[in-house]
Parts: C-alpha cells; structure tokens; sequence
C-alpha cells in the first residue's frame, strides 16, 4: 500500500507544471467556493436578522388569520402562564408583546399614513433592534404616558423634533374614533426606507388603551437563540398551543417574500459554484487522462512484470486524489483565514451611493459582513475530492485496461 | 380550502376509488363554479331595455336624485360588526355644494365623536379632531380608509369622482324585479372608471328604476372582477319632484358579519348655505 502511494506521490510531481496548473485551478475553485458560500451565508443572515429583529421576531405567535388580514381583528392574548413558558424555554432568548396598527400621524398641515407599533419598552430590547436604532432622543420608557418614536424620514417628513406634539388619528377596535396628543420621546434610523418613512411606536399600554383593545394583542416576536432553530421551535410552540387563539409562526411564514428571495439568490448562486466544479472537473480528468496516456507503455510493462491491473488502478486513483488533496488543502489554507477575517472585521461600503442604495433595498445596513458555518467549507471540499474521483474514473479504467502484449508490441 | 380538502383524502385508498372521490369534487367545483357564474351576472334574466335610452341620460337621473346644487341633510349611520356587541350608531349633518365641489360634515353623536368634523375644499379633505382642537388634511393615500369606523370610505365621503363625467355607461338592460327593490323594474347600466379617473373600482353594476331614476343597488367590483360590496338603496320616499331612498345599505361581500347602513333623518334639496359653512373657520367651531 505505501508503495502505491510513493508512486501515485510521485507520479503527481513527474509533470510538475501540468499538476501545477491543475492544483491551482483547484485551489482558486476551492477558495471560491467557501469565500463565496460564506459571503452569501453572511449577508442572508445579516438580512434575515435585520428583519426579523425589525420585525416581527423568528418565531411570531398571532392569533388565527392573522397573517392573512392583519389586523386588529385578528388578535390574541399574552397570558402570564404562557408568558412564564416563554421566559423558562432556553431555545428563546426573549419575547415581546406587541399591538400593531395603523393610523394618521399628523403635525400641523402635514399627514400621514403609519403603521403603529405599541411595544413593551422593556421586553422590546430582549427581541428587537428598534430600539438600538435610536439616532436621536431616547426609546420608549416604562411610566411615560403617550411618548412616540418616530421612523427618522417619518419626522423629517412631519417636521418635527424630539419633545413635539403629534396627533395620531386612527379608529380603534371599538370602531369609535381614537385620537390622542402623543409626543416625540426619539427619533430611529432603520435602514429599510419603507419604514423609515412610515414607523411610529408607542407603548404597548398606550396602544391597548388608544384603541380601546383591552389586553388584546397581535402579536408576540420571540427571539431565538439560534436562528437555524426557527422551524422547529415554531412547531414545538404550536403543538402545545391552542390553534383556536393563537398560532406559532417561523419568520418564512410572516415575511415569505424574504423567504423566497433567499431561496432563489442561492439556487442562482449554488448554479455558478456548480459550473464552476464542472470547470474544474474537466481540468483533473485532462491531467490525469494525459498522465496516463503518456505512461502507456510503462504500464504495459509493470503489468508484464506480473502487478495486477487492480493496483495500478489503484495507483492512478490515488493521483488523482492526491491532486485534488493538494488543491484542496491549499484552497481552504487560503481561503479560511480570508473568511474569518471577513467575519472579523466587515467591510462597511461608504464609497459608493449607489451600493449603499442596493443594501437599503433590501433593508439592512450597507456591510460586507462574512460568515464561516462549519460544513459550508466541508461541502466545498467534500464536492471537489467526489469530483476528483468521478473524473479520474476513466482514465483509471483505460490504464488498468492495457494488455500488456499489444503494449510491448509497439514499442 | 381545495388543496386542503384533497389532501384529507384517507391515503390508504384504493387507485380507482380515489379517482371517482377526485372526479366527484372536481365535479362539484365545476358545478359551483358555474352557479357562480350565474350569480355573478344576474343580468341573465335582463330584457331589452326600451328602445331611445340612453345611458348616460339614466346616470345623470340616477345622480340627480341624490343631489342638487346645494344638499343639506341630517343623517344616522348604523355599523353592525362581529367584534361590537350592538351595533355602532353615528349620527351626522352634511352640507354639499355640488358645482365648487365642496362639502362639510359634522358628527352629532356618540358623544366621544360629537363635534368632529370633515371638511372637502376640492382636492383637499380636512378633518377637525375637537378633543385636542387640532386640524389634519387627510392625505390622498388615506382615502380608502374607514370613514369613522365604518365599511364607508372616505372616498366615499368626498365622492372625489364623478359618476358621470368619469365613467363611461353601458345599459345593460332593463331588470323587471330588482332583487333589492322587487316592485320597481330598473334599468341595469354599467359603470366603467375612464382611464385617468380617480376611481378605485373595476366597474360599477348599478340598478336604476326605471320610472323616477332612483338609485336601487350599486355592486362595486374591483379589477379583477370580483365584487366587493354591494349598496342596496330602499324605504323610497317622494321629496318634491324626487323619488329619494332614505336608506342606503352597504354590506362589503370580503368582510363577513360587517355591514353599514345610513338612514336619512331629513334632506332638503336645493337648500340655502352660508357659504361661510365651507370654510376651516367653521370647521374648527366645535356644536358639542
């Protein structure tokens, strides 16, 4: 056996510029894949996490049909028995109970349509961001009556500061008319311009009393510990809950959109890296088939001497093991600790209006932020050593295949 | 619903049997599907409509008999909704100037509204919060909004469209037993919004009797063709030369168990108004 791999060893560096070649093409494929698949895992999760900490958590109890109506119809409660179970469960890093509304913000002649938030200012900090986005002012606090916090486009649009009156307008759950003098405690920067435009929150107490909503609620945004556990805390919620008042939702199901555009930029992704392998499939197959077709005549020669056509099989198998060895080995030494200090240190894009735009699209921060998850570059090399394999298959049974006679015949 | 109902077939099963249970409901869907089409144009039992009529001459009745150069009118709403225990009633007073295109609106009661007011100085739609004595203009985006929490908009309050100079008209027919009024025959002329009309609907169906020009039932359909909500007009009474209904039903056909109903205290046509009525002066003057 360890003759084999001496000669397989050896053979790989008979042609050092051709195996050179190839090792590189490997390494280059190699370093793509995981920089690649660790930059996309970085920015969804960036994404995902902005939108659900913007939003409405990574798992969202409602009541039924809330999703599909959304509104203050479709309510349910927050009762201290479940609250309890929320706060014991050591998959759920907080919870947050929450009214959400829509009303008329108005400041002298300017209007306009918000969504209203009520939001428990303290148990709002274990779920959500909002309250870290404060650009000016201060975030809602426990005991303040009718203070608002305001999207900062939204103020800006309004034309007012911190301390100002505004009157929210809406009609509460009671169909009568609600309207209150609320005053601008803080004023947040969210990257998502839609909401920045169009977010006002106000306590959760102010909220159940401004629209005359008992201790109804619409939602609770739970915050997960880790975000991969969504899916399968939502179920685990859902199963003990009464689906009659209230449901468990993973964030997919409140935003399905993001859910999707997710799916689709990886399916488009996992398309590149796949031609990319081809590519380099191809380059291992030619090395290799090269290498033994030039050897034609030394295997006509060893099989002549009596070595069964299995092992020189076997010793062109571990060539082409050993190449893509090599090749990988190289590609995850340089692109691992590339990665990592991509993860470190994000790059903040500042110089470009226009890329900072394509990042508010999608609401999030303008970041290059990286993120290295363990089988992201096990896969990588998992998928090149198979391609390694399936490529030297041919050349491996054309070698092993030689008769010796015809070979010794040409000679 | 449908995915839902076949994937409760028990799996278990034989091929055949399946199928026929799948044949089954597919033929039910057809048949639904079908009844459905017949509700949807009742217009297939319409006759020919006399001959010389004109639609847009039947609009232009239909709109008259609602409204004069200057309306004034006392008026009560009533909203039944799942989530009430009774039914919401909201009692208001309008005025209309129909040729500058201004009106104004006061709420008399429940007294937690008492006092607020709506004010349209074409294009704009103010509206006077009397609690904290401030003024907001409503903002174009909000004009689908409830109207004081009921299934009326506040499109609908400022009726911002014409129902005659932004639609064009099509008489369907002539219907010789509305179902909302079945002694009146009406003539059944479609509403169709002009292209730059600043109109939320599809189209509107609206049954017009065929004697007076009374309003009877107006069907709103959104753009894709499916109906919305239906206003049913009745308890006609004769007010001068008018054949005027003093109730108007709304019931919007997505939300289940809602409905809205005005019911006219009094209207006179053709009134005397201040002009000072329609200004932001008037509107800020609270009658608690």
């Amino acid at each position: 056996m360890s003759l084999e791999w001496r000669l397989a060893w050896r053979n790989v560096w008979r042609n050092p510029r051709r195996t050179g070649l190839t090792v590189s093409a490997t390494v280059f494929a190699v370093a793509l894949l995981v920089l690649m698949s660790a930059l996309s895992t970085g920015m969804w999760e960036k994404i995902i996490d902005d939108s659900v900490s913007m939003g409405s958590g990574h798992v969202t109890l409602t009541g039924p049909n809330y999703l599909e109506e959304r509104t203050l119809e479709q309510y349910t409660y927050l009762d201290a028995p479940l609250a309890t179970r929320l706060g014991e469960n050591p998959a759920i890093a907080g919870y947050a109970p929450r009214v959400n509304a829509f009303g008329l913000l108005s400041d002298a002649d300017v209007t306009r349509g918000v969504m209203v938030i009520g939001v428990d200012p303290e148990l709002e900090k274990s779920v959500s961001s909002l309250p870290d986005r404060i650009k000016s002012g201060r975030f809602l606090e426990k005991g303040k009556n009718r203070e608002v916090v305001l999207g900062g486009r939204l103020a800006e649009i309004l034309g007012v500061k911190i301390g100002d009156q505004v009157l929210l307008y809406s009609v509460a759950y009671s169909l009568e008319s609600a309207y209150d003098l609320f005053s601008v405690a803080g004023i947040m920067h969210l990257p998502d311009p839609a909401l920045d435009r169009g977010l006002a929150l106000i306590s959760l107490a102010d909220a159940q009393a401004f629209f005359v909503y008992g201790n109804r609620i619409s939602e609770v945004a739970i915050r997960v510990r880790e975000a991969d556990h969504s899916a399968s805390l939502a179920e685990q919620l859902g199963s003990s809950l009464d689906p009659e008042k209230i449901e468990a939702h993973p964030w997919p199901e409140v935003m399905p959109d993001l859910a999707q555009t997710v799916v689709i930029d990886k399916l488009g992704m996992y398309l590149m890296l796949a031609i990319l392998v081809i590519v380099v499939a191809f380059g291992i197959f030619n090395t290799i088939l090269m290498a033994v077709l030039e050897r034609k005549r030394e295997f006509g020669v060893v099989l002549a001497l009596g070595l069964r056509p299995r092992a020189i099989f076997r010793i062109v198998y571990l060539e082409s093991i050993l190449l893509a060895g090599v090749g990988l080995t190289l590609g995850l030494l340089v692109a691992i600790p590339l990665v990592l200090y991509l993860q470190a240190n994000p790059i903040p894009i500042t110089n470009s209006e226009e890329m900072a735009a394509a990042f508010e699209m999608v609401g999030t921060d303008p970041v290059i932020y990286a993120k290295l998850i363990a089988n992201n570059p096990i896969l990588s090399a998992l998928t090149i050593l198979l391609v390694a394999l399936l490529a030297a298959l041919y050349p491996a049974i054309r070698a092993s295949q030689g008769k010796p006679v015809d070979v010794l015949r040409s000679l | 619903m449908l995915r839902e109902r076949f994937s409760r077939l028990p799996n278990g099963l034989e091929g055949s049997e399946r199928n026929r249970r799948i044949l089954q409901a597919l033929t039910i869907l057809v048949a639904l599907f079908i009844s459905g089409l017949a509700l949807d144009g009742s217009a297939a039992d319409l006759q020919p409509p006399p001959p010389g009529s004109d639609a847009k001459e039947i609009a232009r009745r239909a709109e008259d008999s609602l409204r004069s150069a200057r309306t004034t009118l006392d008026a009560s709403m009533t909203v039944v909704s799942p989530r009430l225990s009774a039914p919401r009633v909201v009692r208001f007073q309008s005025w209309e100037e129909r040729d500058t295109k201004r009106s104004m609106v006061r709420i008399l009661s429940p007294a937690k509204d008492a006092g607020t007011g709506f004010l349209k100085l074409h294009p704009n739609l103010w509206m006077f919060v009397p609690r904290v004595e401030r003024t907001i203009r409503i903002p174009p985006s909000m004009m689908l909004q409830s109207w004081m929490g009921s299934d009326m908009t506040n499109d609908d309050l400022v009726k911002e469209s014409s129902t005659l100079d932004d639609y064009s008209h099509t008489l369907l027919g002539l219907d010789p037993s509305p179902e909302s009024n079945p002694e009146l025959p009406a003539y059944v002329v479609e509403y169709i919004p002009n292209e730059d009309a600043p109109v939320v609907w599809g189209k509107i169906v609206a049954w017009i009797e065929q004697e007076h020009g009374t309003p009877l039932q107006q069907d709103f359909y959104d753009e894709d063709g499916s109906l919305l909500r239906r206003m049913q007009f009745s308890d006609v009474r004769a007010v001068g030369e008018r054949r005027v209904p003093y109730r108007w039903a709304m019931t919007p056909l997505d939300k289940e168990g809602h409905s809205t109903t005005i019911e006219i205290e009094s209207i006179v046509f053709d009134a005397e108004i201040d002009p000072s009525i329609f200004t932001k002066r008037n509107l800020r003057k609270a009658r608690r």
